[in-house]
């Protein structure tokens, strides 16, 4: 598969760069960015993907998050896809800012006019990894997601879907219970249909509860001033709740004063550079 | 036996400052002692000449049968010597004198006239003989009497042998009768050579005698003398008893006894008197005058009956304490003795040392010692003891030398073996002293131990320890003993029980002076309960040091810097707080409440259990899905950091990042009723690495 580089800059010694590709799955063009560390140029590194939320593309997280130089100490590559596929023009995609471009929600839609293109389970899931493993220097066997607000259910339901597939899973405010919230329930009643046991498959409080594999350490930050946690959006506690029943590990931390913004996320960010480290160097 | 050192400097130094004739050396307490003994005046057999009772070539030996011997070898040389001696003017007859008394440093000729040279004392005053009983005797101390024509004898200080002044007075006034002189020897004064100082002096009396007659060749056993052979014959001696010379001599050796003496001297005044009044063709310049009349010996018989006729001896001299002389319990002290006394053994006497004026009677010791050194057992340790010792003999015992102090080694050490604390790096190691009273010094002694057996060298010293505790440098994950012992001036003690220290990780342990009244601490040391909560500030015992109302303790100080790390082991249903406090956190706060403390809390609600991690009373919202049961704590004093994990699963829960201006303590408390366990010595576990 061609890669086009889009950008590339230098950072704490590394470098960040963008590429475009042509994505079998989501039928259209797809770009992503990637951090190199120093470490890349001489060896194989382990792989951290971060998936974003609702209305980012590829440049929020690369630009905002400040994670390069967490990212270069610890000699991890960081993938950043974009949130959805763009410029496929299917009707509707661009009418909300929670439901089509930019909120695929990570899932593979089986209603039209979305299941031909949004199909972004399996692109994270599939196509990308195959795509960086083998245009980079990556250790294949070490790879690890996380991810904000969507991106935080995305990052969820695909390592409790996948065990053993990540070795280890953090969040930024997820939406921990989709099926539960407004926005899960738009996005999954126009990508999934009106039949909520589908649902079900996506949610990460759902699934935790028929949870197998390896054990997990999940690392979740919430802002305690996230106008959506006060909006009933997030629902952590369902997710702890299981997680408690069902003894997954979880350290969940209410950060006071935090909103939803990349700058609660920069905050925080190296804490989970770091626990995702001890897991991918170890 | 005795040895010359140091303390007999100033006997020797008077002795060559001032010849034989200065005060010799006898120690004061003596005086009134030698006073009624020993020291007979050699008037009795003629012989003024005394020797400096410790003259450098002879050291105290008491063989004096080696002088037999010689002294009869010498003394046919000497008949020979002084019979030339007649005719020669006087001034050259006191220069010989002086000589011959040991006057100069000669000595060899010292020796050569203490082979036995007899001096035959012509002049004999009755005032001098009486008095030779008495205790009154003494002898002109001075040297400068060299004027020899004042024939009169004053009681001469019996005190100051080798004095030559009195005698020099008499022999010279006998120049041109001076044949041979018999110098009493101190030997002839100790026992064993009076018989035969009396022999050779018999002997050369005859010798005088038989100038011009023949010599004695005979020896009469009834009268106990040397005769001529004629004499047996057609003298007095005609029914005695007469053995050849040499035999005599021999069985004369055997009686050394002051009977013997004392007929000896009753016989000897007589031929004495005998000889005297005898025409002789002798130039005398002053005409011998002997008076004749019975010389009462009753006195000089009464005198010897009191003394086995040698002189009591000297004192000795205690040597200080030399190094290696001391265990524990015993001491080895030497002494020597610095003279020429007869000695049979000495006495030792020792006490300990105290402050009391009036010291325990009842704590003095004495022991009798042939020789002299003695080691003395049963003593206690790092304790002072006097040593003073007398020589004996069958006259008496000697003025007791100088007090020495010895001091016995101290006990070992007794480490706290309980109160260790240690990481991967290092060790804090006290004990207590075995003794009461001080040491000087503590030695700490590591053995790292290997694979091998009986690997039991040290390794490493470290000595001039002023206080009971020692911070070691350790090497990480290595198992050492370690024993301490403790210096004295008399040395080294036995080292202590040693303990083990495992550099595994850290160790420490708790603080029972800080616990709260309701917490108590199991047999293992690392185990706290508490059992009810009522009255948590209660009217319970309470120290200085305790926690009041919070149920906590502090661990000990982990003085070492770096990364440690421990476990705490609890209940799912215990109520808790760990963490960390500064020495000085308020013991009526609560663990976490104050900003001298860090620590992790779980609390039970009807809900879920709750965590807070409190500082300054402060806590994150955290919520955990698992409680943990055993909880690792990573105490980071160089990235200022205190971390909390589930070490059964690894998972981090939560970093203080504090820079800790001092050194801290683990502290733990409950808040319910139940047990807390606390798991030291652990290595850092490598999932704490990255944080």
């Amino acid at each position: 598969m061609a890669l086009k580089q889009v950008s590339s800059n230098k950072c704490f010694e590394g470098f960040q760069k963008v590429f475009e590709h042509d994505s079998a799955e989501l039928k259209c063009k797809m770009k992503f960015g990637i951090y190199l560390p120093p470490k890349a140029e001489t060896g194989k590194c382990p792989v951290l993907y971060w998936l974003s939320g609702l209305t980012c593309t590829e440049q929020n997280f690369i630009t905002k998050a400040g994670f390069q130089q967490a990212a270069a100490e610890h000699g991890l590559i960081v993938v950043a896809p974009d949130t959805s596929p763009r410029g496929c023009n299917v009707e509707g995609e661009d009418e909300s800012w929670d439901f089509g471009t930019g909120a695929g929600f990570y899932v593979n839609a089986t209603e039209d006019p979305w299941k031909t293109n949004y199909r972004m389970y399996s692109y994270i899931k599939d196509e990308l990894p195959k795509l960086i493993n083998a245009n980079f220097p990556t250790d294949s066997e070490r790879m690890s997601i996380f991810g904000h607000s969507m991106g935080g259910h995305g990052a969820l339901i695909l390592a409790l879907k996948n065990p053993g597939k990540y070795k280890s899973v953090s969040a930024f405010a997820p939406i921990c219970n989709p099926i539960q919230c407004q926005w899960g329930k738009k996005a999954f009643g126009g990508y999934l249909g009106p039949d909520t046991s589908k649902w079900e498959a996506y949610d990460a409080t759902q699934l935790v509860k028929a949870y197998s594999g390896p054990r997990l350490d999940i690392l979740i930050d919430q802002g305690k001033d996230d106008q959506f946690l006060s909006a009933g959006q997030l629902l952590p506690d369902n997710f702890i709740a299981a997680c408690t029943e069902q003894k997954i590990p979880v350290v969940f931390r209410l950060q006071q004063g935090y909103d939803h913004s990349y700058f609660f996320i920069a905050t925080f960010i190296n804490d989970h550079i770091k626990h995702h480290a001890k897991y991918l160097n170890a | 036996m005795s040895s010359r050192s140091g303390s007999t400097r100033e006997y020797e130094t008077s002795s060559q400052s001032r010849g034989h004739s200065a005060s010799p050396p006898v120690p004061e307490s003596s005086e009134t002692e030698s006073e009624g003994l020993i020291f007979y005046h050699m008037d009795l057999y003629g012989s003024k000449e005394r020797f400096d009772i410790f003259p450098e070539e002879l050291s105290g030996r008491e063989d004096r049968s080696l002088g037999d011997t010689r002294r009869e070898s010498v003394l046919s040389s000497e008949k020979v010597q002084c019979s030339q001696e007649i005719g020669y003017d006087m001034e050259k007859e006191v220069a010989e004198l002086a000589k011959m008394y040991g006057l100069d440093e000669d000595k060899e000729k010292e020796l050569e006239l203490l082979g036995g040279r007899v001096e035959m004392e012509s002049r004999w005053p009755p005032a001098r003989t009486k008095k030779a009983g008495s205790q009154g005797s003494t002898y002109n101390a001075s040297k400068s009497s060299t004027s020899v024509k004042d024939q009169s004898q004053s009681t001469k200080q019996q005190g100051l042998p080798g004095e030559a002044s009195q005698d020099e007075d008499q022999s010279k006034t006998r120049a041109d009768d001076e044949v041979e002189s018999n110098r009493w020897s101190r030997e002839g004064l100790r026992s064993g050579g009076m018989s035969d100082e009396w022999n050779s002096q018999a002997v050369s009396e005859e010798q005088e005698e038989e100038e011009e007659e023949e010599v004695a060749n005979v020896f009469c056993s009834t009268c106990k003398i040397p005769i001529r052979a004629f004499d047996k014959l057609f003298g007095e001696h005609k029914d005695h008893e007469v053995t050849q010379l040499p035999n005599a001599l021999e069985s004369e050796k055997e009686e050394i006894h002051k009977n013997i003496f004392l007929q000896a001297a009753v016989t000897m005044v007589d031929r004495l008197e005998e000889f005297l009044k005898q025409e002789v063709n002798l130039e005398l310049s002053t005409l011998p005058d002997f008076e004749e009349r019975v010389i009462d010996f009753s006195e000089v018989e009464q005198l010897m009956n009191s003394i086995n006729a040698i002189p009591a001896p000297c004192a000795p001299v205690i040597n200080p304490q030399a190094p290696n002389a001391a265990t524990g319990t015993s001491l080895r002290v030497c002494w020597g003795l610095f003279s020429d006394d007869t000695v049979e053994g000495y006495q030792l006497c020792y006490k300990p040392v105290s402050n009391e004026r009036h010291g325990d009677e009842r704590a003095e010791h004495t022991l009798k010692v042939r020789e002299t050194y003695c080691t003395i057992t049963n003593l206690l340790p790092n304790t002072q003891y006097e040593f003073w010792v007398s020589a004996l003999n069958a006259s008496g015992i000697s003025p007791p030398s100088e007090r020495a102090v010895y001091v016995t080694a101290p006990s070992p050490p007794i480490i706290k073996s309980k109160k260790i604390r240690s990481c991967e790096n290092a060790a804090l190691v006290c004990w207590e002293s075995g003794d009461i009273n001080p040491v000087d010094s503590y030695t700490v002694e590591l053995y790292k131990l290997t694979d091998e057996p009986n690997d039991d060298t040290v390794t490493e010293s470290i000595v001039g320890i002023p206080n009971c505790e020692v911070l070691i440098h350790l090497q990480p994950t290595q198992r050492y003993h370690i024993c301490v012992r403790a210096q004295n001036l008399g040395g080294s003690s036995e080292r202590s029980e040693p303990v083990l220290i495992h550099t595994t990780g850290t160790c420490f342990y708790l603080n029972e002076d800080t616990a709260h009244p309701l917490l108590a601490i199991l047999d293992d040391g690392f185990t706290i309960s508490c059992d009810e909560l009522e009255n948590p500030e209660c009217d319970l015992p309470v120290y200085d040091n305790s926690f009041t109302r919070c149920i906590a303790i502090l661990g000990s100080l982990i003085p070492f810097p770096g990364k440690h790390y421990w476990e705490v082991e609890v209940e799912e249903d215990t109520e808790y707080r760990t963490g960390v406090a500064f020495e000085n956190t308020p013991r009526h706060g609560h663990l976490g409440a104050n900003n001298s403390s860090w620590c992790m809390r779980h609390i039970i609600t009807p809900s879920r259990h709750k965590y807070e991690f409190l500082h300054s009373g402060m806590t994150p919202d955290i919520r955990i899905t698992i409680p943990p049961t055993r909880i690792g704590i990573l105490l980071d004093y160089e990235n200022c950091r205190l971390s909390f994990f589930n070490a059964d699963i690894a998972q981090h829960l939560y970093t203080f990042n504090s820079r800790f201006q001092h050194y801290v303590h683990p502290c733990f408390a409950l808040e319910t009723p139940g047990i807390l366990r606390i798991r030291t010595g652990i290595t850092t576990p490598p999932w704490t690495a990255l944080l």
